[in-house]
This record gives C-alpha cells, sequence and structure tokens, in this order.
C-alpha cells in the first residue's frame, strides 16, 4: 500500500516533470502557450483535420481555418448567442456563399444539441474541413455537390452544455451533466409541440403542413423557449431549409418522424404521410456506416430495447415517444425534412476515438448530404413569369404539402414511383401535372399558373368573340 | 443477564462494523470542521478497517523490533499498536476493577466480549484462519466501557510506535490508507502528522539518552554513484548525503523534519532560491535562458515545480518509500531529460512530448502513465490559463501568444491563395486577385469582427497576412 503510494507520488513528479519540460520547451520559444503547443500538434494531423475535442475558441478557430482555406466557397455566420452568450455558429458552404440561388436546395447539420453527446459537434467540424479539403482537390462529388447545394453546418447548438460536459474530469463525464442549455433546458424537449396539433387535424381536418401560425410573434413573446430555441426557429423561417440532420448521442440509430406516439403511449410505430422517404433517407445515412447498420450489432447497453431498429434506422415514436423535438417541429412548421441521427453508444466517448468515429460517419454525412437531389423540383410561376412564392405544391396520396419559397422555387422529397402533383396558390388556378420519379436525381417540374382575374379576363374575351360572331352571323 | 448484555455486545459490534462492510463514502466525513472530537470519532473504525485488512496478511510478530530491521510491514505496526493498546487495556481495566461499582458486570463483559468478537472474525471473511493470537479484538481501541479513545490516546500510541520502529514510514503507511480509504481528509491527515510530531518529540527528549540509531542505507551507496555519470556525482552525492544524513541524524532531527516537511508541503514558493536548483545544471541554464522580465512568471512556476519535485522525492526517500538511489537516479535522469527536451524543442517542433517525459524507474505502471497523461493535461490547461493572463500584459500589437492560431490561420490562407492561383485561368490574374481579395477579406474580417465570429486581433492578423502577400 504504501509501495503503491510512493509509486502514485512518482508518478505525480513525473507529471510534474512533464509539465516542467512543457513549460521549458515552451520558454524556448517566447510567448507560445501550452495550447498553442496543442494547435502545432492540430497542423500535422490528417490534411488540417485534427481530431481532438475543440471548445468554444477552438470551435470556432476550426471555422475560421476553413472559412480563410476556401473563402471562394464559405462563409461564417451566427444565427444568434447561447444563454451564456456563445455564438451559434454556421459554416456555409456553396459556390456562392450568402447567397440563395433560385432552385439551389438547402441543407442543414445540426450537432450537440445536447451539450454531452460530442461526438456530432466533432463530426461536423471534420466535415467543414474535409468538404474544403475535397473541394481543392478536385472531388468530383464534393465539387458537384458544393455547386449544386447550399451547405449549412452547425457544429453545436448547445455550446454552453458542452463546455459544462467537457469540463469534467476523466472519466466522470456523464449521461446527464451538460446535456440541457446553460438553463436546465432541454431543447430537444423545447420546441413548440406540433405533433398534437397535426393528429388532431388527422381526425378532424384541418391544414396538414406549416402549422404554426403568426410564426415569429408567438416565438418571440413565448418565454418558456430557450434562446438557442428560439434562434433555431427563426433560421428555419428565414432559410427554405429542403433536408436536414440533428445529430444526436448516446445510441447507434438514424431515427425518422413522427417522434410522438399519437396515442400518448410510451412507444408505438407512429408513422407521417412521408414515411417512404423518410425510411429510405435514414437508410441513406445508416447503409453507409458499418456499426450502425451492422444487424448482429448487440444493443448499446444490455438492457435496451432495440426491436423497433431496423437496417439501422428507427421510427422515433417506435422506439420511444419524444414531445416538443426540433425534428417533428422541422416536419410540421417548414418544408424541411429532418431526421435525427444518434452517433455513438457513448455520449461523451474518449478523444482517440475520434478518429474512428469520423472514418465510421464520414461517408454517411455525404451520402445523406446527396439525398436532397431527388424527388421532384421546378418552379411555380405565374403567366408573366414573374414567380409566386407561397404556392402549395401537393402530392396525390400523400398528406403533407409544401410551399415554393421567395423565388417560387420548390423541392419536393419523393421516392420512387408515378405521381400526380398540383400547384396551387390563393388568386390563382391549380395545375396538375403527372410525374414519373426515378431514384434520383430530382426530376424537373415547373408550372405556370394563371391568376383568376386573367382567366376572367380571358373568359370576357372569348365571350365578346362570341357575341361579335353572333352579331356578325345575325347582323345586328 | 450475562445474555443480555451478551446480546448487546452483539449488537453493538455488529453496527460498529457493518459500516466496515458498508465501506463509508469519503464525502461523508470531508465537510466536518477539523476538530479532535471529530478524529477521535472516526478513528476507532478506522483502525477496525485497517486492523480488519492487516488480519488478511497475517504474520507473528515480537512486539519489540530489533533496531535497524527493516523490515516494516504494516501489519508488524498494527500488531505493535495492538500490543500497546492491550497493555494499557489491561491497565486500564484494573483501574476500573478496582474503581468502578461494576466490576464484575465489566468482567463478564469482557470475557463475552471476547467471546463475540471471534465470533464476528468468523463472519468476516477476509479475515484468515491464522493467529487468533493477535485477532484479540476488532475494537482493541475501545475502552471497556465503549466509549472510544480519544484523539490523544491515539497520537500517543502512534507516535510511541514511531518512536519505537524509529520509522516515519509507519505513520505515512497508516495515513495513506486511511486517505485512500477516503475515511480522513487530506486536512485531518496533517493534522495528525502535528500532533505525532508533537509527541514524537516528547518522547525523545524524555529518553534521548538511551536511544541510538544506526543509519538505515549503507553509505557504500554514495560509492556506487560515483561510477555513474562522473560531472553530476558531486551535486548528485550532496543531495544524497542529504538523504542519508537524514536518516543518520538522530530522531530529533527525522520529527523535526517531518514537521518541516509538512510546512513544506504546504507552503508556497515565492523566493527565487536556487540552492538545490544548482544542482541540476541544465534545468539551471534553462532557467537562465528565460527572460526574466517578459517571463517572469514562466521562470517562477518553473521554479515550483522543480522544488516540489525534489521535495517529493526527498520525503519519499524518508519515509523509505523509496532507497535514495532510486531517488537520486530519478532526480538525474530528470535533469538529463530536461537537456534532451531542451535540445529537441531547438531542432523541431517537437509534438509527441508525453513519450519522452518519464525517465523514472521502469517500475511504472500503466495505471501510473495514465494518471500522469491526465496531471500534465490538467497541468497544461492551467498553464494555457496562465498564459492567458500574460498576453494582457504584453501591451504591444504583436500577437506573440496565439503564435499556433496565428499558424494555422496562415496555413490556410496559404491554401487558399494556391488553390485561387490554380483556378482562375483568365491570365493575368495574379496580382487583380490578389488585390481583390484583399479587399473582399478585409471587408469579411472586419464584418465577422461585428458580429462576434472574429476578435479584433485575429482579423488584424490576417488582413494582416493578406497585405504582406
Amino acid at each position: 500500500m504504501a509501495a503503491r503510494g510512493g509509486r502514485a507520488l512518482l508518478a505525480l513528479c513525473g507529471a510534474l516533470a512533464a509539465c516542467g519540460w512543457l513549460l521549458g520547451a515552451q520558454a524556448q520559444e517566447p510567448g507560445a502557450p501550452a495550447a498553442g503547443m496543442r494547435r502545432r500538434r492540430r497542423l500535422q494531423q490528417e490534411d488540417g483535420i485534427s481530431f481532438e475535442y475543440h471548445r468554444y475558441p477552438e470551435l470556432r478557430e476550426a471555422l475560421v481555418s476553413v472559412w480563410l482555406q476556401c473563402t471562394a466557397i464559405s462563409r461564417i455566420y451566427t444565427v444568434g448567442r447561447s444563454f451564456e452568450g456563445r455564438e451559434l455558429l454556421v459554416i456555409e458552404l456553396s459556390d456562392n456563399p450568402g447567397v440563395h440561388e433560385p432552385g439551389e436546395p438547402e441543407f442543414k447539420y445540426i450537432g450537440n444539441m445536447h451539450g454531452n453527446e460530442a461526438v456530432g459537434r466533432e463530426l461536423l467540424i471534420f466535415l467543414a474541413q474535409y468538404l474544403c479539403n475535397e473541394y481543392q482537390k478536385g472531388n468530383e462529388t464534393i465539387v458537384k455537390l458544393i455547386h449544386n447545394t447550399r451547405i449549412h453546418i452547425m457544429p453545436s447548438l448547445n455550446p454552453d452544455g458542452f463546455e459544462k460536459a467537457a469540463s469534467q474530469p476523466g472519466e466522470l463525464k456523464d449521461w446527464f451533466v451538460g446535456r440541457s442549455n446553460a438553463q436546465g433546458i432541454d431543447l430537444n424537449r423545447n420546441f413548440p409541440d406540433l405533433d398534437r396539433i397535426v393528429y388532431v387535424n388527422e381526425k378532424e381536418g384541418g391544414p396538414n403542413n406549416h402549422l404554426l401560425k403568426n410564426l415569429k410573434k408567438i416565438v418571440d413573446q413565448n418565454t418558456k423557449l430557450a434562446p438557442e430555441t428560439k434562434a433555431v426557429i427563426h433560421w428555419i423561417m428565414d432559410i427554405p431549409f429542403v433536408l436536414s440532420a440533428n445529430l444526436h448521442g448516446g445510441d447507434l440509430v438514424a431515427n425518422y418522424p413522427y417522434d410522438e406516439t399519437r396515442s400518448g403511449s410510451a412507444h408505438e410505430y407512429s408513422s407521417c404521410p412521408d414515411d417512404a422517404i423518410f425510411q429510405s433517407l435514414a437508410r441513406a445515412y445508416s447503409a453507409f456506416n458499418p456499426p450502425m447498420s451492422d444487424p448482429n450489432r448487440p444493443p448499446c447497453r444490455k438492457n435496451d430495447d432495440d426491436s423497433s431498429f431496423i437496417d439501422g434506422t428507427t421510427n422515433g415514436a417506435a422506439w420511444y415517444s419524444v414531445p416538443g423535438g426540433m425534428q417533428d417541429f422541422n416536419y410540421l412548421s417548414s418544408n424541411c425534412f429532418e431526421i435525427t441521427v444518434e452517433l455513438s453508444c457513448e455520449k461523451f466517448p474518449p478523444e482517440e476515438t475520434l478518429k474512428s468515429y469520423w472514418e465510421d460517419n464520414k461517408n454517411s454525412l455525404i451520402s445523406y448530404l446527396e439525398q436532397i437531389h431527388r424527388g421532384v423540383k421546378g418552379f411555380v410561376r405565374d403567366l408573366q413569369g414573374n414567380p409566386i412564392a407561397n404556392a402549395t405544391i401537393s402530392v396525390e396520396g400523400i398528406d403533407h404539402d409544401v410551399t415554393s419559397a421567395k423565388d417560387g422555387d420548390y423541392w419536393r422529397l419523393l421516392v420512387p414511383g408515378n405521381y400526380k402533383l398540383t400547384a396551387s396558390a390563393p388568386g390563382y388556378l391549380a395545375i396538375t401535372k403527372k410525374v414519373a420519379v426515378p431514384y434520383s436525381p430530382a426530376v424537373g417540374v415547373d408550372f405556370e399558373l394563371e391568376s383568376f382575374s386573367e382567366r376572367k379576363e380571358v373568359e370576357k374575351e372569348e365571350l365578346m368573340e362570341w357575341w361579335k360572331m353572333m352579331s356578325e352571323t345575325l347582323n345586328f | 443477564m450475562g445474555f443480555l448484555w451478551t446480546g448487546t455486545w452483539i449488537l453493538v459490534l455488529v453496527l460498529q462494523s457493518s459500516p466496515i462492510q458498508a465501506f463509508p463514502k469519503p464525502g461523508g466525513s470531508q465537510d466536518k470542521p477539523l476538530h479532535n472530537s471529530e478524529l477521535s470519532a472516526e478513528r476507532p473504525l478506522n483502525e477496525q478497517i485497517a486492523e480488519a485488512e492487516a488480519d488478511k496478511i497475517k504474520k507473528t510478530y515480537p512486539p519489540e523490533n530489533k533496531p535497524g530491521e527493516s523490515n516494516y510491514s504494516f501489519v508488524d505496526n498494527l500488531n505493535l499498536l495492538k500490543a500497546i493498546t492491550e497493555k494499557e487495556k489491561i491497565e486500564k481495566e484494573r483501574q476500573s476493577i478496582r474503581s468502578s461499582p461494576d466490576d464484575n458486570k465489566l468482567n463478564v463483559e469482557d470475557v463475552d466480549s471476547t467471546k463475540n468478537r471471534r465470533l464476528i472474525d468468523d463472519y468476516d471473511s477476509t479475515k484468515s484462519g491464522l493467529n487468533h493470537k493477535f485477532q484479540d479484538d476488532p475494537d482493541g481501541l475501545h475502552q471497556l466501557d465503549g466509549t472510544p479513545l480519544t484523539a490523544e490516546d491515539i497520537v500517543q500510541k502512534i507516535a510511541t510506535r514511531i518512536y519505537e520502529e524509529n520509522d516515519r514510514g509507519v505513520f505515512d503507511k497508516i495515513v495513506s490508507k486511511l486517505l485512500n480509504l477516503g475515511l480522513i481528509t487530506e486536512s485531518q491527515a496533517h493534522t495528525l502528522e502535528d500532533e505525532v510530531a508533537e509527541v514524537l518529540q516528547k518522547l525523545i527528549s524524555k529518553e534521548a539518552n538511551t536511544y541510538e540509531e544506526e543509519p538505515n542505507k549503507p553509505i557504500s551507496v554514495t560509492e556506487s554513484q560515483a561510477g555513474k555519470i562522473p560531472e553530476k556525482v558531486t551535486p548528485m552525492a550532496a543531495i544524497q548525503d542529504g538523504f542519508t544524513n537524514g536518516q543518520n541524524d538522530e530522531t530529533v532531527s527525522n520529527t523535526l523534519t517531518l514537521t518541516n516537511g509538512l510546512e513544506r508541503r504546504t507552503k508556497i514558493y515565492n523566493e527565487d532560491n536556487f540552492e538545490e536548483l544548482q544542482y541540476f545544471p541544465n534545468f539551471y541554464a534553462l532557467l537562465k535562458s528565460i527572460d526574466s522580465e517578459k517571463e517572469a512568471k514562466e521562470k517562477e512556476t518553473l521554479i515550483t515545480i522543480m522544488k516540489t519535485l525534489i521535495d517529493f522525492v526527498k520525503m519519499m526517500v524518508k519515509y523509505g518509500t523509496i532507497s535514495p538511489e532510486e531517488g537520486v537516479s530519478y532526480l538525474e535522469n530528470l535533469d538529463e531529460t530536461i537537456a534532451l527536451q531542451t535540445k529537441n524543442k531547438l531542432e523541431k517542433n517537437v509534438t509527441d512530448n508525453k513519450s519522452k517525459l518519464f525517465p523514472a524507474p521502469s517500475e511504472k505502471s500503466h495505471e501510473e502513465t495514465d494518471s500522469t497523461k491526465e496531471e500534465a493535461a490538467k497541468m497544461e490547461k492551467e498553464y494555457g490559463a496562465l498564459k492567458d493572463s500574460t498576453k494582457a500584459d504584453n501591451p504591444r500589437g504583436k500577437t506573440d501568444e496565439p503564435k499556433g492560431k496565428t499558424e494555422a490561420y496562415l496555413e490556410a490562407i496559404r491554401k487558399n491563395i494556391e488553390w485561387l492561383k490554380k483556378h482562375d485561368k483568365k491570365g493575368n490574374k495574379e496580382d487583380y486577385d490578389l488585390s481583390k481579395m484583399r479587399d473582399f477579406i478585409n471587408q469579411q474580417a472586419d464584418a465577422y469582427v461585428e458580429k462576434g465570429i472574429l476578435d479584433k486581433e485575429e482579423a488584424d492578423a490576417i488582413k494582416r497576412i493578406y497585405s504582406s502577400l
């Protein structure tokens, strides 16, 4: 016992010696701090990607480095501040950063919504760097993606929680500390619960999309919403996102809507109208992640119930009911389809494992990005060629409509099949078109809508002409 | 009547032994203020646990040790302690028999309690069947009426034991065991050390003339050191002499060093005392190379760390946890590695320091390396924080501190320019692009500063880099 104590002391001495050298080594190069040394170490990692945990300053630095390296295709912005004042940083990658090009779909990745679920945060930092590197190397897939998509990456929606979780020593990083935001709010239960409303509408009739009316007022006046939640809601309303993924940890599965059970029970498969495409989207992620899609993988913990998992995917409510989540909020308040990806059995795994998580997920992340170019897309315009914003595009047989964005552009994700699409807008006559949809790429279908007044004019003219003809014939 | 008493005793003993099995959490007692009564309330249990564990490694051992005996097993210490306690108890028993009207009861209790204690011994699977002679009673540190011995008694006993054994290691072993079990806090341990030291001094002053001590370690060690690196023999031998002298001295100086050691452990270094450090030529050279004005704090920290290290090693040697040779060789290796590291640092950017860090004896286990890694990481972070404060002190525009960050940015910008040059094929673009880029970057950098995405210094650095291209 004493000998062991002595050895522990020796070890401590060794540690102090270590520090002495680190400091001494620093002393040789005036001004370089220990943190700077770590950064230098980082530069020697793969291609500028350092597989280590990034705290808030390092996160910011990493994104700035990506921007500096790829100024032509990137831009950093912030959607707001966390409760403790940290910027909710987003890096955008596209061939024309900062601008929505009409017809170009918008994609987002959000990570670390639960501050102690750290893998998503890191993967997104790696992804940003990776996309920049690959673009510059001329990787065709990536170049195509960046030219045809506007990719938004938010590595951390809960930077405050992450700092709390990351500050825990060694093995004490646990299941709960740092999960919620600085106010103790679980952000993934904090969104307005639109599931309940849609379930009522299903039974009694009512809209099947964009269920949050009078949006900005409600959001700003609601005192129960965390600043992070508010920031995301504004973000969703400002940018016409089409596809999104929300990265979590604690299990290994791709989860799709609905997250809340219809009956209110603890688990029950609750499919949304777009169940088919969601299954396909979830599979597009999990299929490229070997452990996630491994049918023989044992559950993360011995008593876990993963009976709802199929091919590494699961319906949210079938797994367990989650009210007020961000995923369903996206689907029911906007045009954006979002899935929730659980990336790791351990919420905050050791730093040494980050590289292997990247290896497991990088193909999935790219594959999921590519899913945005599926289904049908196009423009809704009037007869003069002016865009019609907020037109409704409905698909026969699917009780969920999407709307066109400011430039009249719309995107409708669909699994392969034959569909009838109808575009309509108030004051316009609806038009229906038949479309055959392959797996990919997206089929272009444009609509030119005739307004009522135009139709009236046309009808009036036709009437006049008939009258003229009649009068000529009858010699009035 | 007897049965009733037996019953109560069983109850008392069971109640007292259940915490043993439950392994009390350290958090329980740490909030209590430092007080002798606290110490006395806890100690008996502690000793019980200690004894219970000691019973595992049973050895028959005579109560007195020959001086110079180097085999100080924990069991021996405790057995002696028990023997002492027994003696005392017997004395007290005699007293209580004379004075107490409950003579018979007590006697009966005594007989009965030993019976019960054996029962408990049986239940306790951790105990081996050997040596019932020394099993006497798990609560041997209780007085007959069940009240625990006071702290003073315990301190007295420990001091006596140390005195007789002439081994500070006794104390150290007991305390480290208790600390590990989380039964006492560090501060309580320190207080205990003080008290033991005091008592020990008293003992020594009482019988100083009758006691003689031989050095525990042979002086031939010095000679063996001579065979090693010649130029360091003198300084190393000097330190080592310090070690051996420490043990050569009478227990007087030992106790003094005991209390001194305690003080030094808690003292914070802020004096520029190079006395011992001059024995480390490389480290000394390193210190000299640090510009005192600019990096005073760094220098201080380095010195503090080095001194703490040296003191630790000295302490360990004194307590007998490592031999002087080990201590000396460790410190020697330390200095050598400093030289090596400094050299490497000058040659290239060191990245993998941690693998070169531990020159210490190869007996280090894997888990120690891990804990040191943690410690190193902790210290790194702390130092990072320290360094940040020094950044504020540096008023000049030149950003010495975030050099690593600037390097990263530089690298990124370089890659960007390279790519731009490659991809703009419209001829005569190089100058044009750069000036355009420069403006664009300046604009963006300012916008980012406004939005809180970049720091002012970072933006300035970036602008500077671009303007220099």
